[in-house]
């Protein structure tokens, strides 16, 4: 049934603890030693380990402290997202000599469709390989690979000889490396999902084969489908060269939680400033402004609002941030506070061609009375 | 019942009488005239219900009497007549005789008790304006006023008196309007908002009389008295929007520029904007003024460029060129002043010479945001 479409050949290409590796890269001191890079300060959070910090259990997005009870050795380091940035475009650079379909997932993560690359060879493991040697060669960091027929097994493939391994899973295996995944290694299961598959009985990839869809639909809703689909093997997802944004955010964690209002606004200041920057680069204005309220009690709040028009600036971003503030009473101390912009106005300008768009109609605003 | 009074002296008093009767009652006795004779004294009135103004006409008579006479018929014939007496008799069998030089006219008349009495004012205040000034009061501030039946107390004009002066605001949530007046004063505090149809009425007869107008007023009505003529009007009912809330206290950026160069300017330029929206853009930096539009499903474009003085931090501004057009229309003055602040703010517009002592001019104009 999976050949009624043609068979691709997709590379998950991710970078081993790529944060961490460029430190040890750039800075041989820390080389063979135990590295975290982010904050090390009372609420930092891990954002990248190395494999010698991996042993003592460190993992990325864990809190500073514990980390570093579980690694007292642990060497921080701030993160320099430019240089990162730089050499990810240097990895990049490498995929387009394969193929121009890469759709990147992060600084430090691709998806590659080589089906026809640009080499002209047939097969993906080779290319894989390839891959990996001439980053090496580059930058002097390893990466491993999974390859396979669709994003999401080759995604599940590049975890297996990690780090600085491949895998290939070939179309006529698929069947059977899904059947025999632990269903916590499928892509969109998180924790929640787990436990709701674990309570239905569904351990692997075979139970979960083995549930009728309308059992799926019926208890995961619109997931049902994905999930009926995804364990035979068929995911349709392009590579997608481009995505477009859909929202985009700055927000701040505080050494000390605060509890007034005039600090906050100080703070969010700072933040809209951020968002502004990060619009004036992306080029981009939204309609949607999101407050993100993290209490001390680790509870979350959005509070948002949809203007009529796009902003971009900090001036307007705090006016409306200021309301959505004052809105409500804080329930607690803060101990995050969050902007996001979404309903970007970079959106398919050919899907709204049609129905008068309504975006492009400049609004006449109206007193407030 | 007879009178005898001149064609066009009649004619010129029924004429402003009759712009407020509307053209479908459903009353059919509001489509009649109310003449009321009281020796040489002849009380003419006309109603909508809402509003009822009378004028007080100088006749020859020494009878009594009241009837209706229908108002488009005698309108019709009366402007017909060359300046002559005319002679009106109550005849028996139900018609109003007329007689002129030329011959005889007779109307179906109905009995002056039919005719809706006019409200009277119970305990009402009392303040005296001159009329040219209450004329300019309703045409600087009428325009403005909404047409929103969802938000009645938009579409009129809010009256607000005080000891030391009195302000006449209107807005339809667009635009804004506030004229007052530190040179005339009330002897009390009181706010009321005026239906737009008697002030339309009343900026026609006003406007180049310097004779004094009573304004008598209480909770539901108003009542305008000048020369021999009175109006009374039932108030919209509610609470006027507090508008002072949305002017804004501080527009950093102030353009100042001559006002008929704008207007020109605004008009020109409008004509290329989009048909629906007639967006207009207005830049400034340094001394000068861009002003461009686009129709981009045409591909229509205008932009010009004036001189002014700019004072602030450069900017872009969209507003719609028709609340532009309106309001740079309304103003007389040789310069006038656009203060802004951001892009989605308002902006206010004022004259800057050729008021009165005492006079101010607050115009408030939204922006349209612009998508770039």
């Amino acid at each position: 049934m999976a050949e009624a479409f043609p068979i691709r050949k997709i590379i998950h290409v991710d970078m081993d603890a790529f944060y961490a590796s460029v430190e040890q890269l750039d800075n041989p001191d820390l080389v063979g030693k135990p590295v975290a890079v982010g904050g090390g300060g009372k609420r930092g959070v891990v954002s990248a380990a190395s494999y010698e910090a991996r042993k003592f259990g460190v993992r990325s997005a864990m809190s500073g402290v514990l980390a570093r009870q579980r690694c007292p050795e642990l060497i921080f380091v701030r993160p320099r997202f430019d240089r990162y940035k730089e050499i990810s475009t240097a990895i990049h650079k490498i995929f387009h000599e394969y193929t121009d379909l890469v759709e990147p997932l992060s600084l430090d993560e691709a998806y590659l469709d080589v089906t026809e690359n640009k080499k002209g060879n047939p097969s993906a493991t080779l290319v894989a390989r390839d891959i990996r040697d001439r980053i090496k060669e580059k930058t002097g960091l390893n990466a491993s690979a999974g390859i396979s027929v669709n994003k999401f097994v080759a995604k599940v493939a590049s975890d297996i000889n990690k780090p600085n391994g491949q895998k290939t899973v070939p179309p006529e295996e698929v069947i059977e490396f899904l059947e025999g995944l632990d269903i916590k290694k499928f892509y969109g299961v998180g924790k929640v999902m787990k436990e709701k598959m674990y309570r239905l009985g569904i351990f692997t990839g075979k139970d979960l084969k083995s549930k009728p869809i309308e059992f799926l639909e019926e208890h995961f809703g619109k997931s049902g489908a994905y999930y009926f689909n995804i364990v035979r093997g068929i995911q349709n997802s392009q590579v997608k060269p481009t995505r477009t944004r859909k929202s985009l955010a700055a927000e701040r964690t505080f050494s000390e939680n605060i509890s007034s209002e005039v600090f906050m606004l100080e703070r969010l200041e700072d933040i809209a400033a951020e968002v502004e920057r990060r619009l004036k680069k992306s080029k981009v204005a939204g309609k949607t402004i999101t407050l993100k309220i993290k209490y001390s009690d680790f509870t979350l709040q959005t509070r948002s609002r949809t203007l009529p028009y796009f902003v971009s600036t900090k001036e307007l971003l705090m006016e409306n941030v200021k309301d959505l503030l004052f809105q409500d009473k804080m329930r607690e101390s803060v101990r995050l506070l969050g902007i996001s912009l979404s309903n970007l106005n970079n959106e398919d300008k050919t899907k709204e061609d049609k129905p008068p768009p309504e975006n492009s109609i400049d609004v006449q605003l109206k007193l407030d009375f | 019942m007879k009178f005898i009074v001149s064609s066009s002296y009649l004619l010129k008093q029924l004429q402003v009488l009759g712009g407020i009767i509307n053209s479908n009652n459903t009353l059919p006795i509001l489509d009649n005239f109310l003449f009321d004779l009281d020796g040489n004294t002849l009380n003419v009135s006309a109603s909508d219900l809402e509003t009822t103004i009378s004028s007080k006409l100088d006749v020859e008579s020494s009878e009594k009497g009241s009837v209706c006479i229908p108002a488009r018929l005698l309108l019709d014939t009366l402007k017909t007549f060359p300046e002559q007496p005319l002679t009106f008799t109550v005849e028996d069998n139900n018609t109003v005789e007329i007689s002129s030089n030329h011959g005889k006219y007779a109307l179906a008349y109905a009995s002056g008790e039919e005719f809706p009495n006019p409200v009277e004012l119970k305990d009402p205040f009392s303040t005296t304006i001159q009329g040219d000034i209450l004329a300019t009061a309703i045409s600087k501030t009428i325009f403005a006023s909404g047409n929103d039946d969802l938000r009645p107390v938009m579409s009129g004009v809010f009256f607000q008196f005080s000891t030391e002066s009195l302000t006449f605001v209107a807005t339809d949530a667009h635009k804004l309007v506030k004229y007052s007046r530190a040179d005339v004063t009330a002897n009390q505090t009181a706010e009321f908002i005026m239906p737009k149809k008697p002030l339309n009425l009343l900026k026609g007869i006003l406007a180049a009389s310097e004779e004094d107008v009573i304004i008598e007023y209480n909770e539901s009505n108003a009542k305008f008295s000048f020369d021999n003529t009175e109006m009374v009007c039932r108030l919209i009912d509610g609470k006027y929007p507090n508008y002072e809330a949305v002017i804004p206290k501080e527009n950093p950026n102030r353009l100042t520029i001559d006002r008929t160069q704008f207007l020109n300017s605004v008009r020109r330029v409008s004509i290329f904007s989009n048909k629906t929206t007639h967006q207009i853009r207005l830049k400034c930096a340094g001394a000068e003024l861009n002003i461009s539009a686009e129709d981009i499903d045409y591909s229509n474009k205008a932009e010009e460029r004036l001189t002014c003085d700019y004072q602030g931090d450069d900017m872009q501004i969209g507003f719609n060129s028709r609340f532009l057009t309106e309001m740079l229309n309304n103003l007389t003055s040789d310069d006038v002043s656009l203060e802004m602040s951001l892009p989605n703010r308002a902006g206010i517009l004022t004259p800057v010479d050729g008021l009165d002592e005492g006079e101010e001019i607050t115009m408030l104009v939204m922006p349209v945001m612009l998508n770039n």
